[in-house]
């Protein structure tokens, strides 16, 4: 009797432990690859967060369900510490030795295309969530961030629309802002702002072909004197405004030298494409009332599917206990609900093509019609791997919080830009 | 105006009545029921009640137009749930709550209680503006400001009125003319009207114009200007006499650059001097190869942030240690309560935190002289490792006391903003920052050479042995020495405060621009550091003017100063002693 009572307990036993062994098997690895040290982490460490936030959200609901089985998501979280050669190493680890089915990660343009080849070798996928420079288009990587026809050139549409006649080109020295001061240099020629009310200065190649435009500092620079009495005198016939991609923490010197040289936002607007909710939280937004942003995202969208993800990111911010995750004072922003969003279109493209495998993925992805219903209204993946999106134009608050000015429903995300507007100014005769 | 509308009014009107507005003067309850409605009534018809208001010169007016556009204005639903608008107060107690005060009658809204009653500046929904509406506003603004008793404030609503090219506002410029009597005024008004007249159909007129722009070397009108000469349509004297005044107001601006960037090479220069001027001691007078001389900048800088909000909301931090003790992480924190001070007393944060940031500094400064330098005055590389890791130290602590993100600092109202000499600007922080280098390069010049305590710090820096066999207590005066230095680089943290980032790595920024100053100044002469700072900020300045940009500028001061060292290893002013080492 005792012995079979013992039988039957080991039976048990073994069974919990193959059941335990099955549950255990249901889980999928996904990479999260962002700088949590070094200068960039005071912005990517916010949207690790967020994919924590979204990675827990969907195992609560029963995980992904792909080929008739449920899988919980396994976050590989690594740290890419700011240092580009390191971002690809991590890149290869994530790929080859923790064989991750999707990377969400890099912030920079320069992390980006550090990684790039990595993920074309081994045949990765990396869902990128920044607004970028465009001009780029991998087969392994797909673009949820604000290409420049989704953040740059509506913003200026919408200047002009406003009746400003003179823009002020300004920049962080590198990719991003070089690219899109050139391309926002030449849709402004294309639509009749003559060359002498673009300022900022221009600089040509030998053949005399313009290679950038704009006026450009260094990261963390901090004298902005002259070029703001340049900007005084460059507005002071008035209807001008100042297209701002400094990026970091030298947007504050910038703004307090245009405080104190009485440039005001409602003479001459800045309009700032580096600037979202995240960062005005550690500048003086005292300064800042008024003047615009442009995003797809804005934590002041009143509509109930931005208000209940608010609520349910608050509330799993309280529970949480991930070391490292800040509690207190979160701001959400455009990047985090972009890299938010891409976990989901990732999520209805796996269960689509009913597994993980990178090709079959891609090819469901590519279809056009993996569609999410995000905070910031309905985003769809497009054939060329960016995403149909809305657009909107904001202006700074006193409380850091943007107040919407204009929407651009269902921009469609449009990488190659400079190409067509380079034939398009030489049929104009430029 | 719609039949609702009128109601309404007349319900604020029989409300007001009621509540005891007997005080208001008939006047001033005349305008604020305008202001009512003017807020409460459709965008169409807002504009010309908006600007018929801002002809009142009412003050009251005035704080409405200027609080509307920071949606400071909401409807206030009163206890008949009726929508009346409502202005809310600017003074935010410790929990940000603010007072409101009714539009209609000024009173102060009451709770059932009878106490004011308090609201949150995020919850209440405020009345929409957009850029038209803020345009109109602030053209409401202008007209008040056409009468307010600040001649400044006249002069810009002026020029704006000048900007506008509309032809409408030429019989308003006119009048206001007649009744002005400050100069600065009548030129702004001249100038605004000749902007007008350019636009004019008349050759003759056009002409007068063109001539009294050109006698005013106006800027603003400079494309106005160009665009007539250019015009191929206009009167050939019109274009005649506008390509002369071209020429004459660019030459003006050229002037004006030379001018504002002598200036600004100076301000960049003062800059450099009190970020340097504490190095120039530490490492110039005393040899130590300080490495945490750009963290003792940014305890100033912190010294600042936790004054201001000692002023405001008070202050509270919270460290959690990354160490378990028995199975709970050791963590402290510190809450320190606000004076909620406003206005005036809050914004005078800044004059107290000076002082306290040198105390800071100093401080900070003796602690690491005892802990750490005493040991190594003979052992200058080790002192570079070492004041090195004491730097990393510091960053950390920051890290950990105030987080790793940049914290604000709010600058007091009179730093802001600038004054301009026939059209060179000065702003009023840069001025600060000149007269505040003047003052500590004064002060510290004082105190070495016209007071006991000078003596003692410049007999121990020439010849330490020397000193302690005729009886100065060298341990002391190392102390002190050094307690100063680090105490003038708090003093920099303080001014470096207002004009950028308050972050943990603050001091990494400057830390290269200090030694280099020093070093080209004359390692161990304040009048070098002087020479040096003002020198190199200049250059930068003319540089980045000439070339266009401020990268290329940099560059070429930095190749410029290893030339230099190359001619003059000793700096500037080479100190000549009798050492032998």
């Amino acid at each position: 009797m005792k012995s079979s009572i013992m039988k039957i307990m080991c039976g048990f036993a073994a069974a919990c432990l193959l059941l335990g062994q099955t549950v255990q098997a249901a889980t999928v690895k996904v990479g999260v690859l962002h700088s949590l040290s070094g200068t960039m982490a005071i912005s990517e460490t916010s949207l690790r967060d967020v994919l924590l936030f979204a990675f827990d959200e969907i195992n609560a609901a029963g995980g992904i369900k792909a080929g008739g089985q449920s899988y919980m998501i396994e976050p590989v979280v690594v740290d890419g510490a700011s240092n580009w050669p390191l971002f690809a190493e991590k890149a290869k680890q994530l790929l080859e030795q923790d064989k991750v089915a999707v990377v969400f990660g890099c912030w920079t343009s320069v992390s980006r295309k550090s990684v790039l080849p990595v993920f074309e070798k081994d045949n990765g996928l990396l869902f990128y969530p920044v607004q970028y420079e465009g001009e780029e288009l991998s087969r392994n990587i797909f673009y949820t961030a604000e290409a420049v026809n989704q953040q740059a050139t509506p913003a200026v549409d919408y200047l002009l629309a406003q009746g400003k006649k003179k823009f002020y080109l300004i920049g962080t020295d590198y990719v991003y802002p070089q690219t899109t001061n050139l391309i926002l240099y030449k849709y402004l020629l294309l639509h009749g702002i003559p060359l002498e009310n673009i300022g900022g200065g221009l600089r040509k190649d030998s053949d005399g072909k313009v290679i950038s435009a704009g006026k450009y500092t260094p990261f963390s620079h901090t004298d902005y004197q002259q070029i703001v009495a340049e900007i005084k005198q460059f507005a002071a016939s008035g209807d001008a405004c100042v297209l701002n991609t400094i990026n970091g923490d030298s947007n504050v010197p910038f703004f307090k030298e245009i405080a104190a040289a009485g440039l005001s936002s409602a003479d001459c607007p800045v309009v700032s494409f580096s600037l979202a909710e995240d960062e005005l939280r550690s500048l003086p937004t005292k300064d800042l009332v008024g003047e615009l942003g442009c995003w797809t995202y804005f934590m002041s969208i009143k509509s109930p599917n931005n208000k209940s993800f608010l609520g349910r990111w608050n509330s799993w911010l309280k529970k949480q206990q991930y070391p490292g995750v800040v509690k207190q004072k979160r701001a959400m922003d455009s990047p985090m609900v972009l890299s938010y969003n891409g976990v989901n279109l990732w999520k209805s493209a796996v269960e689509k093509a009913g597994t993980f495998d990178v090709d079959k993925v891609r090819t469901v992805l590519e279809s056009g019609k993996i569609t999410f219903d995000g905070p910031g209204g309905e985003t769809t993946m497009q054939k060329n791997h960016h995403t149909t999106k809305n657009v909107y134009i904001g202006e700074t608050r006193a409380n850091g919080q943007f107040k919407i000015l204009k929407e651009f429903p269902n921009v469609v995300g449009e990488p190659f830009i400079l190409d067509d507007l380079d034939k398009k100014l030489t049929a104009k005769g430029h | 105006m719609n039949l609702k509308l009128i109601i309404l009014i007349a319900a604020v009107g029989l409300w007001c009545s009621r509540a005891g507005g007997a005080e208001l003067s008939p006047r001033e309850s005349e305008i604020r029921a305008k202001l009512v409605e003017a807020i409460l009534a459709e965008e169409t018809a807002r504009e010309a009640m908006l600007l018929g208001l801002g002809e009142t010169g009412s003050q009251t007016v005035r704080e409405v137009f200027s609080a509307w556009p920071r949606d400071r204005v909401f409807l206030y639903e009163d206890s008949e749930n009726r929508s009346v608008p409502a202005l809310l107060g600017e003074e935010e107690d410790a929990e940000g709550m603010v007072g409101a005060t009714l539009i209609a009658t000024g009173e102060r809204i009451k709770a059932e209680d009878g106490q004011p009653r308090r609201f949150d500046v995020t919850e209440v929904a405020p009345v929409d503006t957009d850029g038209s509406l803020r345009k109109v506003l602030q053209l409401g603004i202008d007209l008040l400001s056409l009468s307010a008793v600040d001649p400044d404030a006249r002069r810009s609503a002026v020029l704006k009125l000048g900007n506008s090219q509309s032809p409408d506002n030429i019989p308003l410029l006119r009048t206001k003319l007649a009744k002005e009597a400050h100069p600065e005024v009548r030129q702004a008004i001249h100038e605004a009207l000749a902007l007008l007249q350019l636009g004019s159909s008349d050759p003759e007129i056009q002409r007068e114009a063109v001539r009294s722009l050109e006698s005013m070397k106006s800027i603003g009108c400079l494309e106005a200007l160009k665009k007539l000469a250019s015009n191929q349509e206009a009167d050939p004297g019109v274009v005649q006499a506008a390509l002369r005044a071209v020429s004459i107001i660019e030459a003006h601006i050229s002037w004006i650059n030379f001018v504002g960037t002598i200036f600004r090479g100076v301000s960049l220069g003062s800059i450099l001097l009190i970020v340097a001027l504490g190095l120039a001691i530490t490492f110039g007078l005393m040899g130590i190869i300080n490495m945490a001389h750009g963290e003792m900048i940014a305890v100033g800088a912190y010294t600042c942030y936790v004054v201001q909000n000692l002023f405001g909301a008070g202050f509270g931090f919270s460290i959690i240690l990354p160490i378990n003790w028995g199975g709970n992480p050791i963590s402290f924190g510190l809450q320190l309560p606000g004076l909620n001070a406003s206005g005036a007393l809050y914004e005078s944060y800044f004059l107290f935190a000076i002082p306290l940031s040198f105390l800071m500094a100093a401080l900070a400064g003796i602690l690491i002289e005892r802990a750490v330098i005493q040991f190594l005055y003979r052992r200058p590389l080790e002192s570079l490792l070492a004041t090195w890791g004491v730097s990393l130290v510091m960053q950390q602590c920051f890290r950990m006391v105030f987080g790793a993100n940049n914290v604000q600092v709010n600058s007091p109202s009179w730093l802001l903003g600038h004054f301009s000499v026939d059209d060179i600007i000065f702003g009023y922080n840069r001025i600060f920052v000149v007269a505040f280098a003047v003052l500590i390069v004064i002060g510290t010049w004082l105190l070495l050479t016209k007071t006991p305590l000078g003596l003692l710090i410049r007999s121990v820096m020439q010849n330490r042995d020397m000193a302690a066999c005729i009886g100065v207590r060298t341990n002391r005066v190392n102390m002190l020495t050094f307690a100063l230095g680090s105490g003038l680089a708090g003093l920099a943290g303080a001014f470096l405060s207002q004009i950028g980032n308050v972050g943990p790595s603050l001091g990494q920024s400057y830390i290269v621009d200090s030694f280099m100053t020093v070093v080209v100044g004359g390692v161990g002469s304040i009048v070098g550091t002087v020479c040096s700072a003002i020198g190199i900020g200049t250059a930068d300045q003319i540089l980045q003017q000439v070339t266009g940009s401020p990268v290329t500028g940099k560059i070429v001061v930095l190749v410029a100063i290893i030339l230099f060292l190359q001619w003059k290893p000793g700096g500037l002013f080479a100190v000549r002693n009798r050492s032998l080492d």
